[in-house]
């Protein structure tokens, strides 16, 4: 997983460069990204445990459908990070289960 | 059309020296003929040795001068030939050797080379992985020293390209046009090349090519058989040699150890077909020298031509009978060491009339009327 | 928003049609669309659109979202909601969620139109949940939109179009599409997107399919496997793949749930994709102020999209009493039907018929029946429309109207050498890039050919670049003539081959090797390390062999030789089977000295 930055046909255009926190670590993206989208490019595809099995998870579908991409956004859990925009100081974790609520 | 000022015939490391050195003193009109490809015959096939501890006098001065050549080779044509002075160690296994090694080594000395005579105990210091048990003494000279020959070869072949040298590889002299003695050309299987100076550097191939002009030249190929093992990291820095147990070893710059022996029992042919028996009998002795072979592999194995003189020394001389044929032949299988100096003073006395780096002179051909020494320091 | 006429659910190609045309009569119109930018597929769409030039033949799928949402933003009365969903269609109106604000309106339109297109298939197999298995929208998204590459190594499951582009696409972005995965006996997509992915030298494996993902936390590889005639899996024909990615595309199913809400039928048609909405043929469903329009209605195109949101759009301004142009209205039936008239349409229709639409097959010219060869010699195009797909833009670009495809869109194309000027802007506009130039040089055995080329980087003229067949095989190098640049990112790049490799040279890549293509593995000698010392000039295998090592490894040449000796035969233009192979020396296989000299038989 990399950014592009040359392309045949596309040109991106990325917003400001931001930091955020995934399970602690500093990270970077830019604005416009959503959460789940600046984590590949950072490398991280592995977004949650599921609840029963255990399993490792990433998105299937990048568009909100498949709720795949449940994460744990600043404390809440079973955000939907590839529809949702990564913020400055954001702080993700990979949600364990079904996400607890605190309040 | 097609013509030169000189034709070489022999694509290995003794035509391309020749033909680098030649476009060095300002003849570039040459073509060089290979019936293979560069490198393809004895240069491709051998150990890659770099000594200069010879019994002969002229001979050291030879090698020495050669050594210098070396020295200056990737400055001088451009190629990393992967050269390297560690030393060549002569292990004397008899009272006779050590004795020829003393009076050798006082002989080198004079004639300027840094060589040591080594103590047993000193060789077994300086060289713990050979197994010196039987070893009595041993002759060291740390600038001798290896190359790969491929690379030296085509270096000399790329930069007598670059002056203006036609390289006609996979075009094989097939006859030496001569009338009157003196020649007018070589049939090529590709064409007819005119020339009057045609030098025979065919290697194994020497007495073909004198014969092509009529000359009985008296040099004669046996095979030699060599293999590599698959390559370590680097461990031995010398060339070790031994004339009492009949073998050389070496490691190359890839890490391979080379090594090879002769053999009594070869009759003179062209027969370049690696033998099972070689194989044996040096995975049997090797180890018992070099302990650490044991469980080494043997990666290739092969066999390339001698091409003998009766004294095992090299013949570098023109004819008598016919006006400027040259040949550098008969190296005995010590060609590739000797290639620079041999190329360089065949060009000066090709183009000047005379050698001005050394002297040549003692390996005429007239010097087998008057009865042979034979060089001791020969596998 | 007070008085609002139309609500539209879903911002891509048919809701931002059906905006266009709500919007144009006046009526105020309001999109919601769960993207973060709208426009739906389109954005990720990079390659050119097949249809006509009406409907943005010939433009990429992004370009043609920008020009709706342009065209759009000009609209006071059309409003586009960002990030928003329509949850459900309620009796006292429909409620959207705003996601940025966190915040639900309910609100009371006069017409609905769900354009709310598809989601992925998912497909079963071991692992399948592994992260680094994506549907291709996914791989789309990340790639084409955010400009992020979802992995290096990646296989295809499905050869639909859909499989067939984002292969295409993600070797344009530098990725290696290990293979495409078909379980049928034939190819899923058009023969032209089939064709682009070939001359990758991608393989499209037909009769396989997925058995498992491996890895633990991530995709680390993959098991395939030939199937049988009754689609089992055969155990013995099993293969893995190391990639990292997995990509999904095996097709769409329509998102029908808000017309269910609504109380519209949905009648399941596998051809159409699975449930669909009962609709007539001016797009409404049988609620009558619900329409629908685009994939929801049945999986289809963009294109079709498009004219099914103005179809929708145009009812709805004669609903509310607009006057709207009638012979407009037909129009743009008759298109949407002569589109569907070829045979890459077959299976809509007969799902069109399920839903009691009566479909009258038209004609069209099915032959190529140029005259190609007779002008030999003349810089002229050769097109390569091998299957008639609805697309015209070959015919409405031509400067000199040479090309042909006439009344029926499905019609392969024509050509008239004889008007032909050879000017190439027909090699760029072709959407299914499946025209090239060809001039052979008749004092010569060379020929010129024009390839269109969407890649990085573009060669310049005097570059040496390979050469490859139609199934992405390197034939030979060549030399770039001359490079035309169309202004629509697909230039024609011209390369001067043998005359010989006319036929099936049908794509190039530069003469660049990363550091790490290894001919020789136990050297560690490069395609790069070769092809610099043949261009030093060691053109007998022998002499290549000592001066690089290549075969004197330990495994004796066994990995490398072959290779090494293609390089050089095309490098050097001399055939393998007339180089010198070289020496194969003894032992074939390393030994011992132990072995050797324990060995029983000492003589020779």
């Amino acid at each position: 997983m990399r950014r592009l930055t040359d392309h045949p046909i596309l040109s991106f255009r990325r917003g400001k460069k931001i930091t955020f926190y995934f399970e602690g670590q500093e990270l970077k993206a830019y604005e416009g990204e959503t959460i789940a989208v600046a984590l590949h490019a950072n490398g991280i595809k592995n977004l949650r445990k599921t609840p029963k099995r255990k399993r490792n998870q990433g998105f299937f579908c990048a568009i909100g459908k498949c709720s795949s991409c449940l994460m744990e956004v600043n404390g809440i859990p079973n955000v939907r990070t590839c529809i949702t925009r990564v913020k400055e100081g954001m702080s993700v974790r990979r949600q364990q289960g079904r996400g607890e609520i605190i309040d | 059309m097609n013509s030169a000022s000189a034709v070489i015939i022999g694509g290995g490391i003794i035509g391309t020296s020749i033909a680098y050195h030649l476009c060095k003193n300002g003849i570039n009109d040459i073509v060089l003929l290979e019936k293979d490809y560069l490198s393809a015959g004895s240069t491709g096939r051998c150990g890659g040795g770099i000594r200069q501890q010879w019994s002969e006098r002229p001979n050291v001065r030879l090698a020495m001068r050669s050594v210098e050549l070396f020295n200056k080779f990737k400055k001088d044509i451009g190629m990393d030939i992967e050269y390297y002075q560690g030393g060549y160690l002569l292990l004397a296994f008899t009272d006779e050797e050590v004795e020829l090694f003393e009076n050798n080594v006082k002989m080198q000395k004079e004639e300027g080379l840094d060589v040591n005579f080594l103590s047993k105990k000193e060789t077994a210091e300086k060289f713990p992985y050979i197994n010196t048990s039987d070893v009595k003494a041993a002759a060291f000279c740390s600038s001798d020293g290896h190359a790969n020959p491929h690379l030296a070869t085509m270096g000399y072949a790329k930069a007598a390209a670059k002056r203006g040298a036609r390289i006609l590889t996979r075009t094989k002299a097939t006859d030496i046009d001569v009338s009157n003695n003196s020649i007018k050309g070589v049939n090529t299987d590709k064409g007819y090349i005119k020339t009057s100076l045609v030098i025979n550097a065919a290697g194994g191939y020497s007495h073909e090519v004198g014969k092509m002009a009529g000359i009985d030249l008296p040099t004669e190929s046996y095979r030699h058989q060599i293999f590599v093992t698959e390559p370590v990291e680097h461990l031995m820095d010398p060339l070790v040699i031994s004339f009492e147990k009949n073998f050389y070893i070496r490691q190359t710059k890839s890490g391979n150890f080379i090594m090879g022996q002769g053999d009594e029992d070869e009759k003179p042919s062209h027969n370049e077909n690696p033998g099972w028996r070689f194989l044996t009998e040096m995975t049997e002795k090797m180890p018992k020298f070099f302990p650490f072979l044991k469980q080494m592999r043997v990666l290739r194995h092969w066999a390339g031509l001698y091409n003998m003189s009766p004294d095992a020394l090299p013949i570098i001389d023109k004819s008598s009978e016919i006006t400027d044929f040259y040949y550098a032949v008969g190296f005995s299988g010590h060609g590739f060491m000797l290639a620079p100096a041999v190329g360089e003073a065949m060009a000066e006395w090709i183009v000047h009339g005379e050698t001005k780096h050394v002297d040549i002179s003692n390996l005429n051909i007239e010097r087998f009327a008057k009865g042979v020494t034979r060089e001791k320091n020969v596998v | 928003m007070t008085d609002l006429h139309v609500l539209i659910a879903g911002g891509g190609p048919a809701g931002l049609a059906t905006a266009i045309e709500a919007g144009k009569v006046g009526l105020n119109v309001l999109i919601v669309d769960e993207g973060i930018e709208p426009g739906g597929q389109l954005v990720k769409q990079t390659h050119k659109f097949f249809g006509n030039e009406n409907f943005y033949a010939s433009v990429r799928g992004f370009e043609i979202a920008q020009e709706l949402l342009k065209e759009i933003s000009n609209m006071k009365n059309v409003e586009i909601l960002p990030e928003s969903t329509v949850i459900g269609i309620y009796d006292k109106g429909i409620p959207v969620l705003n996601r940025e604000t966190d915040r639900v309106d309910l609100l009371k339109p006069e017409r609905i139109v769900i354009a709310t297109g598809a989601s992925e298939k998912f497909l079963q197999f071991e692992n399948n949940d592994l992260p680094g298995v994506y549907g291709a929208g996914a791989v789309q998204t990340l790639m084409n939109q955010y400009g992020i590459l979802p992995g290096e190594n990646i296989l295809i499951i499905g050869s639909g179009n859909i499989g067939l582009i984002v292969s295409y696409q993600l070797e344009q972005a530098g990725a290696n599409v290990k293979a495409i995965v078909e379980a049928a006996d034939r190819i899923g997509g058009y023969e032209v997107h089939a064709r682009k992915a070939k001359r990758l030298g991608i393989p499209i494996l037909l009769k396989h399919t997925i058995k498992k993902a491996l890895g633990i936390t991530q995709v680390e590889g993959a098991v395939i496997t030939e199937v049988d005639e009754n689609w089992q899996m055969i155990p013995s024909k099993e293969r893995e793949f190391v990639v990292d990615t997995i990509c999904i595309a095996t097709g769409l199913t329509p998102s029908v749930e808000l017309v269910s809400q609504a109380g519209g039928n949905i009648k399941y048609i596998p051809e159409l994709g699975g449930y669909v909405p009962e609709r007539n043929i001016d797009m409404r469903t049988t609620v009558n102020n619900v329409f629908v329009a685009g994939d929801v209605s049945g999986i289809e195109e963009a294109t079709t999209a498009m004219i099914e949101g103005r179809i929708a759009g145009l009812n709805i301004a004669r609903d509310l009493s607009k006057k709207i142009d009638e012979n407009r209205l037909n129009d743009l039936k008759e298109q949407i039907k002569n589109f569907r008239s070829g045979p890459t349409s077959q299976k809509v229709c007969s799902g069109l018929q399920k839903l009691g639409f009566t479909i009258e097959r038209e004609k069209f010219v099915e032959k190529n029946d140029d005259d190609f060869k007779k002008y030999e010699g003349k810089k002229r195009p050769i097109i390569e429309c091998p299957e008639p797909i609805p697309c015209n833009p070959c015919e409405t670009s031509c400067p000199v109207g040479a090309i042909t495809v006439g009344e029926n869109i499905n019609s392969i194309p024509t050509i008239d050498y004889e008007k032909c000027t050879g000017c190439g802007i027909c090699v760029s506009k072709c959407p299914g890039l499946a025209i090239f130039m060809i001039q052979e040089l008749l004092d010569s055995n060379k020929a010129i050919i024009g390839i269109p080329y969407e890649f990085l980087p573009l060669p310049q003229k005097n570059d040496t670049v390979y050469v490859l067949s139609r199934d992405g095989e390197i034939l030979d190098t060549g030399e770039v003539t001359q490079v035309t640049d169309f202004g629509n990112k697909s230039p024609v790049v011209y390369v001067k081959i043998d005359r010989e490799h006319i036929e099936d040279a049908r794509h190039i890549k530069p003469v660049t090797h990363s550091r790490n293509d290894y001919v020789c593995r136990c050297e560690e000698i490069t395609v790069e390390d070769i092809e610099k010392a043949i261009d030093e000039g060691y053109t007998d295998f022998e002499e290549l062999r000592r001066y690089l090592r290549i075969a004197m490894g330990p495994c004796g040449g066994r990995t490398c030789r072959l290779n090494a000796l293609k390089i050089l035969s095309r490098k050097t233009g001399i055939p393998v089977e007339k180089l010198d192979p070289g020496n194969l020396r003894p032992p074939a296989v390393p030994t011992t000295f132990k072995t050797i000299s324990e060995g029983s038989e000492k003589n020779e």
